[in-house]
């Protein structure tokens, strides 16, 4: 659904600090997908929805890495679009499949337009080679991306919570059975958890049966 | 004497949260190293204008490191800088510190810490835990470590200057890292169950369960294509077969 105009304009503020926090100013985590969609659930309406959609989110996110000038798809305004437009829903899981669908896009999309906007700051940069700059000139350059950049991922978020709003209020067609979404969902929640076994080393897999182990006990002491 | 007043430390240690502010595909962090290093060169050279924007042109050159552990050069050239160190043996010294900042760096915050902490914040979140405590505690246990690498990094640079390689050998990253690595690791297993216990409801489902969670052991990094793959297939079918029927 599309949110409010009040909550629509602090839903496009949140995107372009989440923008920045992601690699331009902090890196707090702000930025990351479960804190990004729960903040805007949170703004749209309902956090614990928000909150639930970032957690797909950032199991599916968890393997990427910002490594030298690796490219990657950017959580932090795709989540904000998302939980944005899903908070206002009848928060199945057939909604809940294809707003992250449509996020899983619109992450690569974020990441593309970073790709961008670090081709443009090339212009706000002095040349290499460069024998002298005046300081005031540098700061100017520097603080320009920055401003760019949050809107980037403000324009971006803006974009994200129309078109997801749209679809999920209009195109009802488009949303499956809440069963076989449900299954899809869990299996690929499930897989991605799973994969994140990977970022900390094979040989870890006893711990990983042991955290189980306990995942287990607490399911059965707390049905 | 050193010039580098607590004003300027502080200064140095604010602006770098914006390092990447200006990432490019030319300098990389080159300019944002500049400009976060400027409060420094503008008091060590405040009487000499040329040579301050010399000094801001040989530092706007390509650098990378990674983004927290990058106060630790800053520290170091500002120290070289305030001493009157020769432009060539800064530039030497830059070139040969980055490529063990970014390794260190990535090695322990983007592949250990920072996956363990969200892990941290999905466990809590399908234990029941409420949205807001289970983001505090992701926020709180991930830039606990973040903040205290940026003020660590400074106040090593500054102290060390050129011998800052010691300080990071004897640092304790590597047993940081694989301790996060340890607790990263039992928390994608509780994830995994607490995932399968949430999303399915019947024996054979669970058994579903185990099957993803043993693909995505076996597909590691490769995920995210499978997940894409998965929600767009049985997206497209579902659609079909409702027009169908």
């Amino acid at each position: 659904m599309i949110p409010e105009p009040g909550a629509l304009l602090f839903l496009v503020l949140l995107g372009g600090v989440a923008a920045v926090d992601g690699t331009s100013l902090g890196q707090f985590m702000l930025s990351r997908p479960v804190v990004a969609a729960t903040l805007a659930g949170w703004i749209a309406g309902s956090p614990d929805q928000g909150a639930l959609l970032g957690l797909f989110l950032e199991a599916f996110h968890l393997t990427v890495l910002p490594v030298g000038a690796a490219r990657y798809p950017e959580g932090g305004p795709a989540a904000v679009a998302a939980a944005g437009a899903y908070a206002g829903t009848s928060h199945s899981f057939s909604a809940l499949l294809v707003t992250l669908i449509l996020a899983l896009l619109w992450e690569r999309l974020g990441g593309l337009s970073v790709q961008e906007i670090r081709k443009l700051n090339v212009r706000f940069s002095p040349r290499p080679g460069t024998e002298s700059i005046s300081p005031s000139l540098l700061s100017r350059g520097h603080l320009l991306a920055l401003t760019v950049d949050f809107a980037r991922g403000a324009s971006l978020t803006a974009a994200g919570v129309l078109l997801f709003g749209w679809i999920l209020e209009e195109a009802i067609f488009l949303l499956p059975h809440g069963s076989v979404a449900r299954l899809a969902l869990g299996v690929a929640l499930a897989a991605a958890l799973g994969a994140s076994l990977r970022l900390f080393g094979n040989g870890r897999v006893p711990l990983l049966l042991a955290g189980a182990a306990v995942g287990i006990l607490l399911l059965v002491l707390f049905p | 004497m050193s010039r580098l007043t607590r004003g300027v430390r502080v200064s140095l240690l604010l602006r770098s949260l914006s390092i990447q502010g200006s990432w490019n595909y030319q300098t990389l962090i080159g300019t944002g190293f500049a400009f976060v290093l400027l409060p420094a060169l503008r008091r060590v050279y405040q009487e000499d204008e040329e040579a301050l924007r010399a000094a801001a042109a040989r530092h706007a050159e390509l650098f990378n490191s990674h983004p927290y552990l990058v106060t630790v050069a800053v520290g170091a050239v500002a120290r070289l800088e305030d001493e009157g160190t020769p432009p060539e043996m800064i530039r030497r010294f830059k070139s040969a510190l980055r490529g063990s900042l970014g390794t260190i760096g990535d090695r322990l915050v983007w592949q250990a810490w920072r996956p363990a902490c969200a892990l941290l914040g999905i466990a809590l979140l399908l234990a029941g835990v409420p949205w807001w405590a289970s983001l505090a505690a992701f926020l709180v246990a991930y830039n606990a470590l973040h903040l205290w690498l940026r003020a660590w990094g400074l106040r090593t640079g500054l102290q060390e200057g050129l011998a800052v390689g010691r300080a990071l050998r004897e640092a304790p990253f590597q047993r940081l890292g694989d301790r996060a690595s340890d607790a990263g690791a039992f928390l994608a297993g509780l994830s995994c169950v607490l995932a399968i216990g949430y999303a399915f409801r019947e024996a054979g489902e669970y058994g579903l369960g185990a099957l993803a969670v043993a693909a995505g052991l076996w597909l590691g990094l490769r995920i995210r294509i499978a997940v894409w793959a998965v929600l767009v297939v049985v997206w497209a079918v579902d659609i079909i077969v409702v027009a169908t029927s």
